[in-house]
C-alpha cells in the first residue's frame, strides 16, 4: 500500500508541557484516516505540526517525498496538505462567495493590475465554487456573510472553502462539532463522497460514533502518545481504548 | 463667501487627501496594516522630488534640475524602495505593534529632514519649488497654474480610483482582506502573507511617493514641518469619516472633513474672536470625530455594502457610484435617527 504522509518520531512540548511524544504512523490515501482521543492528547497539535502551525522540536513528517518539518504553512498548504479549523471562522467581512473566491487565486499585485488573466481565472473560480457549494448544499448562501451563517453551515462553507484549493490531502480538525446531529449522517456521506473523490482525509473528532462510522482505520492518541491503531472495529472493541479514551474499567 | 480661487485651493487639497486616503485604504483599510507612518513616506516622495527638479538652489545642494515628470517617476520609485526597506522589519509587527513602528519611522525621516543640512536645507526647507509640469505646459501665471493643478489633482484621483478598485475586486483584494480578518486561515490557504504585506506596503510606498509632488504643487514650499504627525492623523481622520474599507468613502471622507473645516471657518465672528475661531477648529474635528464613532463606526460608507453582492456582479464604476449614495443616504438618515434619539434622551 503506497504511503503519502509519514510520521516518524514526532516530538512536540510547550515548555514542561510534553504535547506530542515520538507520534509515528503512515497515512495511507485510499482510506480515511481518523486521530482520536481524550481533550490534551495531542491531536490537534500533531496536525499543526504535520501543517506548519507548529514547529516540531524532532522527528519528521514527509508527504509525497517533501519534508514537511520546517516548511511555512503557506508551503505546505500549496503542496496540497491542506486543514480546517476547529473554530471555523473564516473570514467574516465577506460574502461565502467571496471565501471560495480567496482560495486557489493568484494574488500578486502587478499581476491583478496588468494582466486581464485575472477575469479568466474569476470565472473558472466560480465554476468551481459553484460546482463544490452545489455538491454541499450550500448554493443558496453565496451572497451571505460568513459571520451570519448558524454554526454548522459556517463548517460546512469553510470545508467548501478549502476544497477549492484542490487539496491532495485534508485533514479536518473536528468536522462533526456544532453540526446538527440530524446532519451528521449527510456529513458522514459528504466525507466519504469527498474521499472517493480522489482526496486523502484524516479527521480528528470528539464525536466517536461518526468516527467509527466514517473511518476506515483509526490511531488513537493519549497523552502525546499513539496508543493504539486499526480498523473502527479493533478500536471500538480494544480494551486500553475503553479504559483512555472512554474512561471505562474492564 | 471666498472667493473662486480660495475654493481651487481647497478643492485642490481635498483632492490630494483624498488620493492619499485611497492609499491607505488599500493598507490599512483592506490589508489591515494600521500605518501610522504616511508622513514620512510622503516626506521622502516630496524631498526626492525637490532635491532632484529644484533649480536655484546652487548654494545648498548641486540638484540635476530633471524636468518635473521625471522627478514624479523618480520620486516613486525611491519611495517604494524606502517603504521595501522599512516595510522588511516593521511589517514583522501586527496592529499597534506596527502602527508605533511606522510612526517612529515617520519622526526618523522628519529629523533626518531637518539634520540633514546639505540635502534638505535643515527647517527652513525650500520654497522655489519646480511645480509639477508648470513649465512643461508653458510658462503659466500662478492662477492659471492653481486651476490646472486642480484638474491634474483630480486626474490622479481618478486614476488611483481606477486602480485600486481594479485591485479591489480582483484575486489580490480578496487576499488582503482575508489575511485582515483571520490570518492563520489566509495561510491555510497558501496564501503568502509576508510578501503579500511587503507588495502592498511597497504599492503604496510608490502611490504615496507620486502623490506628494502635487502636494507641493499646491503648498509651495517644502520643510519638515509639513510632515509633522498631524498630517498622518489627517488623513486616517478622513478615512474613518469617508469609511475604512469601502471603495467611495476615502474620497467622500477627505471632500467632507475638509468642506466641514471650511464651514467652521467661514462663521462670521466679530475681528477679535477670530483667533479663538482658529483654536475652535480642532473641538469641532474632534466631536466629529466622537459623533461618528459613536453613532457610525463605520464611516459614512461601509465595506459591507461596497462588496457583497456586488462585488460578484459585473458592476461600472457608475453603479458603483449610484449604490454609494444609496448607502449614503440611508446611513446619513440613520446617524440623523440615533442622534436626535439622543438628544431626546
Amino acid at each position: 500500500m503506497t504511503v503519502l504522509l509519514s510520521a516518524r518520531d514526532v516530538h512536540k512540548a510547550f515548555g514542561g508541557n510534553i504535547a506530542v511524544d515520538g507520534v509515528s504512523l503512515d497515512l495511507h490515501p485510499d482510506r480515511i484516516t481518523a486521530l482520536i482521543g481524550p481533550n490534551g492528547a495531542g491531536k490537534t497539535t500533531l496536525f499543526n505540526t504535520f501543517t506548519g502551525y507548529e514547529r516540531a522540536d524532532s522527528g519528521s513528517v514527509t508527504f509525497d517525498g517533501h519534508e514537511l518539518i520546517g516548511l511555512q504553512p503557506w508551503r505546505i498548504a500549496r503542496l496540497g496538505v491542506v486543514r480546517t479549523f476547529q473554530t471555523p471562522v473564516g473570514f467574516p467581512a465577506m460574502t461565502v462567495w467571496e471565501n471560495m473566491q480567496v482560495a486557489g487565486a493568484e494574488h500578486s499585485v502587478l499581476r491583478n493590475m496588468l494582466s486581464r488573466r485575472g477575469k479568466k481565472e474569476e470565472s473558472k473560480l466560480s465554476e468551481r465554487a459553484n460546482e463544490i457549494l452545489s455538491d454541499l448544499g450550500l448554493e443558496g448562501i453565496l451572497d451571505t456573510h460568513v459571520d451570519e451563517l448558524p454554526a454548522g453551515e459556517r463548517k460546512l462553507m469553510e470545508l467548501a472553502r478549502q476544497l477549492m484549493t484542490q487539496p491532495r490531502l485534508l485533514l479536518l480538525d473536528e468536522p462533526a462539532a456544532g453540526v446538527n446531529p440530524s446532519a451528521i449522517g449527510l456529513l458522514a456521506n459528504l466525507i466519504r463522497s469527498i474521499h472517493s473523490s480522489g482526496i486523502a482525509l484524516i479527521i480528528i473528532d470528539h464525536n466517536l460514533s461518526f468516527v467509527l462510522d466514517v473511518a476506515d482505520y483509526i490511531h488513537v492518541l493519549a497523552e502525546g502518545k499513539l496508543i493504539a491503531e486499526g480498523s473502527p472495529d479493533e478500536i471500538a472493541s480494544s480494551t486500553l481504548v475503553k479504559q483512555v479514551y472512554l474512561g471505562v474499567e474492564e | 463667501m471666498s472667493s473662486p480661487a480660495f475654493w481651487v485651493s481647497v478643492l485642490t487639497l481635498m483632492g490630494v487627501y483624498a488620493a492619499l486616503t485611497m492609499v491607505l485604504n488599500v493598507e490599512s483599510g483592506w490589508g489591515g496594516m494600521w500605518d501610522l507612518g504616511v508622513a514620512g513616506l510622503f516626506a521622502v516622495g516630496a524631498y526626492t522630488y525637490t532635491i532632484l527638479t529644484i533649480t536655484g538652489f546652487d548654494e545648498v545642494l548641486i540638484s540635476p534640475g530633471l524636468p518635473s515628470w521625471s522627478g514624479i517617476l523618480v520620486a516613486m520609485a525611491l519611495t517604494g524602495v524606502v517603504a521595501f526597506l522599512v516595510g522588511l522589519p516593521s511589517l514583522r509587527a501586527r496592529r499597534e505593534y506596527f502602527l508605533i513602528i511606522t510612526f517612529a519611522f515617520a519622526e526618523v525621516f522628519r529629523n533626518l529632514a531637518i539634520n540633514l543640512g546639505s540635502l534638505t536645507n535643515g527647517t527652513v526647507g525650500f520654497n522655489t519649488l519646480t511645480r509639477p509640469l508648470q513649465s512643461e505646459l508653458g510658462d503659466l501665471k500662478i492662477n492659471e497654474y492653481r486651476n490646472l493643478l486642480l484638474g491634474l489633482t483630480w486626474v490622479v484621483v481618478a486614476l488611483i480610483f481606477v486602480l485600486t478598485r481594479r485591485l479591489s475586486r480582483s484575486s489580490y483584494g480578496r487576499a488582503l482582506r482575508a489575511m485582515r480578518d483571520n490570518e492563520p486561515a489566509a495561510v491555510s490557504l497558501g496564501i503568502r502573507v509576508s510578501r503579500l504585506r511587503l507588495q502592498t506596503f511597497v504599492f503604496a510606498g510608490v502611490l504615496m511617493g507620486g502623490i506628494a509632488p502635487f502636494y507641493l504643487g499646491w503648498l509651495g514650499i517644502v520643510q519638515p514641518a509639513v510632515f509633522e504627525p498631524e498630517l498622518t492623523f489627517t488623513v486616517w481622520t478622513a478615512l474613518v469619516l469617508g469609511g475604512i474599507g469601502s471603495r467611495f468613502g476615502p474620497v467622500l471622507g477627505p471632500v467632507a472633513f475638509f468642506f466641514f473645516i471650511e464651514l467652521v471657518l467661514e462663521i462670521e465672528v466679530p475681528h477679535n474672536l477670530r483667533q479663538l475661531l482658529g483654536a475652535v477648529r480642532p473641538l469641532a474635528i474632534g466631536l466629529l470625530l466622537v459623533l461618528l464613532l459613536r453613532f457610525r463606526p463605520e464611516g459614512l460608507l461601509s465595506e459591507r455594502k461596497t462588496f457583497g453582492a456586488r462585488s460578484r456582479a459585473d458592476m461600472t464604476i457608475w453603479g458603483d457610484l449610484v449604490a454609494s449614495v444609496g448607502d449614503f443616504k440611508t446611513n446619513v438618515v440613520n446617524l440623523k435617527t440615533n442622534v436626535v434619539k439622543l438628544l431626546r434622551r
